[in-house]
């Protein structure tokens, strides 16, 4: 019934998980060596994440994918709970101003890390159903996304949020909803754009502080130019593995949100080109087992994955280039973060047991197989 | 299974965008990295590394034996970089009882946001900042700095100068040869991470200071404090407000002494005390002016057997008898007196040597008014007045002399005999030194060489100069011998030694209070030289307001003759008569 699994995806992440482990170690040595007094500190987190995010993977690659259509309703209400918990005064765990995080002791996570693929299973049943073309028939999943990008922006959590809308428009794009539905939705959110910038103008010139980030080194522009130096003493084949000056405490979240960084200047443009190659291979995998999927559910469970990544891995790119304003978002497989790396690791499994159902032969029977 | 077909198209859609936009980042990144790369590093360099100076050792300023005058001495600054301070309770308790500050400010620098260092004290001598370094403090930082240190403490203080907390030269020799004594200061480049600490591999860079050169003045350290030992006499005897001496080598014009009472002492500066600091630290034998009085007289007496030798008619010779025994002169209806009364045939049918002896007014005005103003006014220039000697001091003055196109008869009548012009006391000495010295005015100074203290190399020195010739030589030593005379017969007698040939000119001046006459207050002064039939040695002793007895032969000459004496002594100079 099932066949091997895509082993050019199983690869791919594992390189990106292994390149993940050695700069999250080249990165953070010596600001745990100085907050911990163990250079090793945030290795040995990430290295836990990544044996659990494997067992979870390896186990996620033998579960029966219909079993996961049991969960979509529990998902989104687990999801919706945690999403409030963190504003719940003991539990929440406040970090630069923002409430993203729910703590038990020593451990913490973000529950929008869970949430985003809570919500990818959720559309993938619920677009999967009898659907007659009709608006109405898309309501359930635009409100579920809804709520979720309501609770996190309230976090506030911008760059997830564009995460979450992201991963909502392309589940409504493959789900089929037609263009004039998308543009009754998009026109009204462009016409709010106008509005909110009259209301609050400092929001817009923050946001556009990246343009130039020189006219506020110190404040709004500091981030940006510390990556900038970063990248650009890397080069074309960096300054070599473990050299990164940048990474002594001038660089902010090194280890997470800019590690991208941290390889940029290690590796030069060389090790950057890797990189996005191996996201690419893993983007084009999801795809292709999106494609080859034998029903719906499949396929927009496989695409909602995909996107997750692709949406997830480009924002981050194109804050550590100063493409977009900065916001604060990891780069999935790669940065630091024991939780992130383990519900990525377990999408993965998912993606890999679909990839094994289509590998089965009796799939290419039915016609549906396309190769790209 | 439409739909299912329109989902697929979509997907692809949606994968071709996604590649799409892979591609546009890599092309910035790209862009980033390889063509803006170098100019990003190199801003990114500088956030990399923390210089700290290392200050070049001041050269040290010795006299023309090389006896030690100024030197520096190892001090540390101290400073804070509050990022990396763990503990600024600890860092304000150590510094502010260690350094003596207040706990309140040290805190509030230890906690400083949005600098990366902040001073918390310069100069601090070696054992304190040992003792600072014992308490092994995180975040305190320490930088070699050179402290100026004046051997003497108050000596020679004027002619020094001093120097700035950062070690610029202020006044005085520091400030003149400043480029010379300061050297060129080093840095060490650490690479340090954002809060300034130190990363453990990290590189240095080690650019040495140079240390200044040596500065080797003219001043005889023996010589210089009898001057001021001298000085300090006669403020005590004489209650003065001032006494200033100059004791000069009248054959190349190098200063052998320079003193000025009061004084300061230069380790203990009035640093803030400006208007004290200012009055007790300037050379005011340089910078300031006086009337000279009838040390005058020996411009005017040589100026007239100067012309009478190259056979000027108005000019007398040293023989001529001057007849006009009157005590005073009424010049365009304004009457000049001598300072005695000519009664029972004093100052009567005297020659120039007379009336040099008996300092008398009236000849002067004589000789000066028969030479007329050209002839005058020539010497005056040749003499060295009405501009700068040159000395190498700043804030030199050329003195007050009245412009040749204003001048009347009564002013020339008074200049005769030293009134009505002002000059500094370098100009007074050196103008004597070129009327006995066998007629050079010679350019004065206080420094003869700069070297390298490491290699003991000459690096630059000043040879004496010739200004210009002022007499002949034979005027020069008739000048001599009357002067020797004014001391063994004459006003001068209080700086006779016996067996020495000590020639000299007494002088005393009312003094000029905010341009009028202060009654009462006086500037006497002797200027004399040895040995009369070759000299050498001239000193130039200026008493301001002295109490009681106001005469120069009386306040001054006797001091000439002190430090005439330890000359001799130290020198171990044969009488000569």
């Amino acid at each position: 019934m099932r066949g091997k699994v895509d082993k050019i995806l199983l690869f791919s992440v594992a390189a990106l998980v292994v390149i993940g482990l050695v700069f999250v170690y080249s990165a953070s040595f010596y600001t745990a060596e100085l907050s911990y007094g163990n250079r090793y500190f945030f290795l040995i987190k990430q290295l836990t994440g990544a044996i659990v995010g494997a067992v979870a993977l390896t186990v996620m690659c033998f579960v029966k994918v219909d079993l996961l259509k049991r969960f979509y309703i529990v998902g989104v209400i687990v999801s919706v709970v945690l999403l409030a918990l963190v504003f719940v005064p003991g539990i929440g765990v406040e970090n630069y101003g923002a409430k993203r995080w729910i703590g038990f002791g020593s451990f913490s996570f973000q529950p929008s890390e869970i949430a985003k693929f809570a919500f990818v299973l959720f559309s993938a049943c619920h677009l999967s159903g009898r659907l007659k073309g009709r608006f109405t028939s898309y309501i359930p999943t635009i409100v579920v996304g809804g709520v979720f990008c309501l609770l996190i922006i309230a976090e506030p959590n911008m760059s997830v949020t564009m995460c979450m809308g992201g991963v909502m428009m392309s589940m409504l794009f493959v789900g089929g909803m037609k263009g004039k539905h998308f543009a009754a939705m998009i026109v009204p959110c462009v016409a709010l754009v106008p509005v909110l910038i009259l209301m609050e103008p400092y929001r817009l010139l923050r946001l556009l502080a990246f343009l130039d980030p020189w006219a506020s080194p110190k404040d709004e522009g500091y981030q940006l130019i510390q990556s900038l130096y970063a990248l650009g003493s890397g080069g074309f084949f960096g300054v070599g593995l473990f050299n990164s000056r940048q990474k002594y405490r001038f660089l902010p979240f090194a280890e997470s949100d800019f590690i991208f960084s941290v390889i940029g200047e290690e590796t030069g443009v060389f090790g950057c080109l890797i990189v996005m190659t191996l996201f690419c291979i893993v983007i084009w995998r999801g795809v292709r087992i999106a494609v080859n999927a034998r029903d719906r559910f499949r396929c927009y469970l496989a695409s909602g994955i995909t996107a997750v990544i692709a949406i997830q891995t480009m924002i981050n790119f194109a804050v550590v280039t100063g493409s977009i304003p900065p916001t604060g978002l990891p780069l999935p497989f790669i940065s630091y973060g024991g939780t992130s790396l383990v519900v990525f690791m377990t999408a993965i499994g998912v993606l890999l047991a679909l990839s094994r159902e289509n590998n089965c032969q009796g799939n290419v029977l039915k016609g549906v197989q396309i190769e790209i | 299974m439409t739909d299912y077909y329109i989902s697929k198209k979509r997907l692809l859609t949606l994968f071709v965008t996604a590649i799409f936009l892979f591609f546009v980042i890599f092309c910035r990144l790209f862009y980033i990295q390889v063509f803006w790369g170098q100019d990003l590093q190199q801003k990114a360099m500088d956030q990399w590394t923390r210089d700290l100076p290392l200050t070049a050792m001041r050269g040290n300023i010795v006299d023309t034996n090389g006896n030690v005058l100024a030197n520096s001495v190892t001090a540390y600054g101290i400073y804070i970089r509050p990022q990396s301070v763990t503990d600024a309770n600890r860092v304000a308790e150590v510094l502010s009882s260690v350094l003596g500050l207040d706990y309140q400010s040290v805190y509030d620098k230890a906690t400083k946001r949005g600098v990366s260092e902040v001073t918390v004290k310069k100069q601090v001598s070696y054992e304190l900042a040992q003792t600072v370094r014992g308490y092994d403090l995180e975040g305190v930082y320490f930088a070699e700095e050179s402290q100026r240190n004046y051997v003497y403490g108050d000596f020679l203080s004027q002619v020094l100068g001093f120097v700035s907390y950062d070690n610029n030269g202020q006044t005085g020799v520091e400030s003149y040869y400043d480029k010379y004594l300061k050297g060129i200061n080093g840095v060490l480049l650490t690479e340090t991470d954002l809060t300034g600490k130190e990363l453990p591999e990290g590189q240095l860079q080690y650019i040495p200071s140079v240390d200044g050169l040596e500065v080797v003045l003219t001043i005889d350290y023996v010589i210089q404090t009898v001057v001021e030992d001298v000085l300090d006499l006669i403020m005590y005897q004489h209650s003065a407000t001032g006494a200033r001496c100059i004791v000069m080598d009248v054959t190349t014009g190098e200063i052998l002494a320079m003193a000025s009472k009061p004084s300061v002492d230069l380790n203990n500066l009035p640093r803030d005390d400006v208007e004290t600091l200012m009055k007790y630290s300037k050379n005011t034998l340089v910078t300031d002016v006086y009337e000279p009085g009838s040390t005058f007289k020996v411009l005017t007496a040589a100026a007239c057997l100067e012309e009478y030798s190259k056979g000027n008619a108005n000019a007398f010779s040293a023989t001529h008898v001057f007849t006009n025994n009157s005590r005073s002169r009424i010049i365009d209806g304004s009457k000049i007196n001598c300072w005695s009364t000519h009664a029972n045939g004093k100052h009567s049918n005297q020659t120039l040597s007379d009336a040099l002896n008996n300092s008398c007014n009236p000849i002067f005005t004589d000789i000066a008014l028969s030479l007329g103003k050209d002839v005058m006014y020539d010497y005056l220039v040749a003499f060295g007045y009405g501009k700068v000697t040159g000395v190498d001091f700043q804030g030199e003055q050329a003195g007050l002399l009245v412009p040749e196109s204003v001048v009347t008869r009564g002013d020339l009548a008074r200049i005769g005999f030293g009134q009505t012009i002002a000059v500094t006391a370098l100009q007074l000495c050196n103008a004597t030194a070129a009327a006995v010295n066998g007629g050079l005015l010679m350019q004065p100074y206080l420094v003869k060489e700069i070297r390298d203290s490491n290699t003991g190399l000459t690096v630059k020195r000043f040879t004496p100069t010739v200004i210009n010739r002022a007499i002949s030589e034979d005027t020069s030593s008739q000048i001599a011998q009357m002067l020797e005379g004014v001391v063994t017969n004459g006003s001068g007698k209080q700086a006779y030694i016996e067996g020495y040939r000590v020639g000299g000119k007494t002088g005393t001046a009312q003094k000029f209070i905010d341009g009028s006459l202060a009654v009462g207050k006086y500037v006497s002064s002797f200027v004399g030289f040895f040995p009369a039939d070759s000299p050498k040695y001239l000193a130039l002793v200026i008493v301001d307001e002295p109490v009681g007895q106001s005469y120069g032969s009386i306040v001054a000459a006797p001091y000439a003759k002190t430090i005439f004496q330890q000359i001799i002594n130290y020198k171990n100079l044969e009488p000569s008569l």
